[in-house]
């Protein structure tokens, strides 16, 4: 019996009486696995900059800060873990929205940004820092920038089901949308003041230079609330992919639960670019490098896509901060840069297999 | 025999029909462009325009204001116009897909980032060269597309493809601009597809391209028409259906490129007017090319005056105009064409 058990390559979870969980060993190997890259890459971020440590160093400074001088433990634990965190933080947000849209959308190319809440917020961003600048203080601007996405999401989403909903019609409903908003973005860039210009542009590119400990709070709260009912739902989502009509077949409500599920991908979406700015390529290739280890199983995918994007912000940002020193890159953008050619790369692949 | 061939003439009788469209449209462009220049700082009455245009008398200062600066512009926004609309029937021609625009699917945001990186590295290449630059970007942009999507006709796939690559090419942009902000100051009006006076010059140096590929598409008509009734009709009738796609595409990746060479990325123009030109002449290709550099041209003109109206005194650049006009028509394609 102990042989079959083990042989069977699951690990039977019984949380509550009558739900049953069969973990998978590899699962549990590479979720263990990219924690501990999580870790290395933010011990990393935190002993790289302009004033350097070793890994030793900074282990030390970050777990028993009593022992060591107080200006270093000022510089690791008020200017680079708030900064860190909140990079992990919002790539695993967007990776979740990444992973819930791909698989709502049946498409490997769906990102976050399609939704329109990245466009919606840059263009509400926009309005308030260039137009009419000094109108609410900065505390609020994410703020702005969350109901901004929010209200086109909201949007594009009854466009999209105005006539009957179909994945394609939100895609392309979605495309649609953002491009228009990115035009009135980019006509606010053009003619806004230059130095207003720059600041925004800084954020829009998903810069983590000016976060808090107070965001990455409201972060982790957005991201354990939101993220957390996704995964509750992996059921519904496995079904999803496999179409319509089979979810339907299997109980999964379609009507119901993909409204629900896209509320979710906005609620991570907005939240993270509140406080990082628009860093949706992470939603686009987190997913994708995850299902190289766990294929479709959105139980696994999940929690595997979300430690693989905070891997990769926190990788982008410790290389926008270091590679031109003084002058310092935003995280989406070196992310762009480091991801594109993987991203066609894999999809080119995939698409002859 | 005989009867039969006549009965056969007497269908194909003269298109008067068409023509007519085709002379009126060819009116409407030339009372755009007359109200486009009679537009500006100064407003100038139309006989003073026609004046300038047939006996220019350059002491007369209205007549050197028509001649020295807006003709240029109209100019330019005639043949943007004309070459974008082009590019786009072409575009959705091979990839059989009513989406297809060099603006959404990142051609054009291609070539906007080569020209803005050889303008900022290279400073020292002479500006001619810079439509090469432009051209070699459209190129690797529509290959990364089509490495993303593949030939095969699924519109959304080929889209999403476009706006994958469109992000990558506009975030490369981005980190250029951040890094040399001087750069940006200078490049940020060119970014939004801005049409000034100044352009003609640049104009002088892409003419050839744009003239040969307009030239060389009409030699296309009869490919294309075959290939509207699918791929395997067209390779029946003797169509070389590989050669037809990669000559197409090199069609659009130098109308394309000109463009952005020219006037930076302005797009849906090439989304908007073969569909306005289908509802008009239904699918053979050589009144669509006709109907599409007319329509083209007068809708890049109507956007100008537009762009120059709504703000006055600021002008908003033309591009942004035609977002605002093109994506809501592409969001009722989308909602009247995909179930």
């Amino acid at each position: 019996m102990n042989k079959s058990r083990f042989s069977s390559r699951f690990l039977r979870i019984k949380p509550f009486p009558g739900t049953c969980f069969h973990v998978r060993y590899s699962d549990m190997f590479w979720c263990v696995f990219f924690s501990a890259l999580l870790l290395c890459m933010l011990l990393w971020g935190a002993a790289t900059g302009s004033y350097q440590f070793s890994f030793v160093k900074s282990w030390h400074i970050i777990f028993s800060p009593e022992s060591q001088p107080d200006r270093l433990v000022r510089v690791i634990w008020e200017f680079r873990l708030p900064r860190l965190f909140a990079g992990a933080l919002c790539g695993a947000a967007l990776a979740i929205a990444g992973v819930i849209l791909q698989s709502i959308t049946r498409n490997a190319l769906a990102s976050p940004g399609l939704i329109g809440v990245e466009a919606g917020a840059s263009v509400t961003m926009l309005i308030f820092v260039v137009i009419i600048p000094g109108t609410i203080s900065v505390q609020w601007l994410p703020v702005s920038a969350m109901l901004g996405g929010f209200i086109v999401a909201a949007c594009i989403w009854s466009l999209a089901s105005y006539s009957g909903y179909s994945p394609i019609r939100l895609i392309l409903v979605g495309v649609g949308i953002t491009s228009m908003l990115s035009a009135c973005s980019e006509m606010l860039i053009t003619y806004g003041d230059i130095e207003l210009v720059e600041s925004a542009l800084m954020w829009l590119g998903g810069s983590l230079h000016q976060v808090a400990w107070l965001q990455v709070e409201v972060m982790l709260m957005w991201l354990v609330v939101a993220g957390g009912l996704a995964w509750v739902c992996f059921r519904p989502l496995n079904l999803l992919v496999l179409g319509d009509k089979v979810a339907f077949s299997r109980g999964v409500n379609n009507r119901k639960i993909v409204p629900l599920l896209l509320l979710l991908s906005v609620a991570l979406t907005s939240s993270s670019v509140a406080t990082a700015g628009t860093l949706t390529f992470v939603g686009l290739i987190a997913p994708h490098i995850a299902r190289r280890f766990c294929a479709d199983r959105h139980g696994a995918l999940i929690p595997l896509s979300a430690l693989i994007g905070g891997c990769l912000v926190v990788l982008g940002d410790t290389l926008g901060r270091t590679v031109f020193a003084p002058l310092q890159l935003p995280a989406g953008l070196v992310l762009v840069l480091v991801g594109a050619p993987y991203f066609i790369i894999l999809m080119s692949r995939l698409r002859h297999s | 025999m005989m009867q039969s061939q006549r009965k056969h003439h007497a269908e194909r009788r003269f298109p008067t029909l068409k023509l007519t469209g085709v002379v009126l449209l060819l009116l409407a462009v030339v009372v755009a462009s007359f109200w486009h220049l009679s537009l500006g700082a100064k407003s100038i009455d139309w006989t003073t325009i026609w004046q300038a245009l047939v006996a220019y008398d350059p002491t007369n200062s209205d007549h050197a204001i028509i001649r020295e600066s807006r003709q240029a512009r109209l100019i330019v926004s005639l043949v943007v116009g004309a070459a974008l609309a082009l590019a786009g029937v072409i575009m959705q021609a091979i990839s059989t897909n009513p989406l297809a625009d060099p603006g959404l699917l990142g051609i054009n945001s291609g070539a906007a980032f080569f020209v803005v990186a050889s303008t900022l590295f290279l400073p020292m290449i002479a500006p001619q060269y810079l439509p090469i630059f432009a051209f070699l970007g459209a190129a690797i942009a529509a290959l990364i597309v089509i490495l993303l999507s593949g030939w095969e006709q699924n519109a959304e796939r080929l889209v999403l493809a476009g706006v994958a690559v469109t992000a990558m090419f506009s975030a490369m942009t981005a980190i250029l601009l951040l890094i040399d902000q001087q750069g940006l100051d200078k490049l940020r009006h060119w970014l939004t597809g801005a049409i000034g006076a100044s352009d003609l010059d640049k104009l002088h140096w892409v003419y050839p391209y744009l003239l040969g590929a307009m030239v060389f598409s009409f030699l296309l008509v009869r490919s294309l028409n075959a290939f509207h009734l699918g791929s395997r009709v067209a390779e029946g009738l003797g169509v070389n259906v590989l050669l037809l796609k990669i000559t197409g595409l090199t069609l659009v990746i130098m109308l394309s490129g000109a463009v952005v060479a020219v006037a930076g990325p302005i797009g849906f123009v090439g989304l908007v007017v073969p569909h306005i030109a289908r509802l008009l002449v239904r699918n053979n290709y050589i009144w669509l090319f006709l109907y599409a550099l007319l329509l083209g041209a007068l809708l890049l003109i109507v956007s100008d005056i537009a762009a120059r109206m709504v703000l006055r005194p600021y002008e908003i650049n033309t591009g942004i105009i035609t977002a605002f006009v093109g994506a809501p028509v592409f969001i009722a394609l989308v909602l009247r064409k995909m179930k």
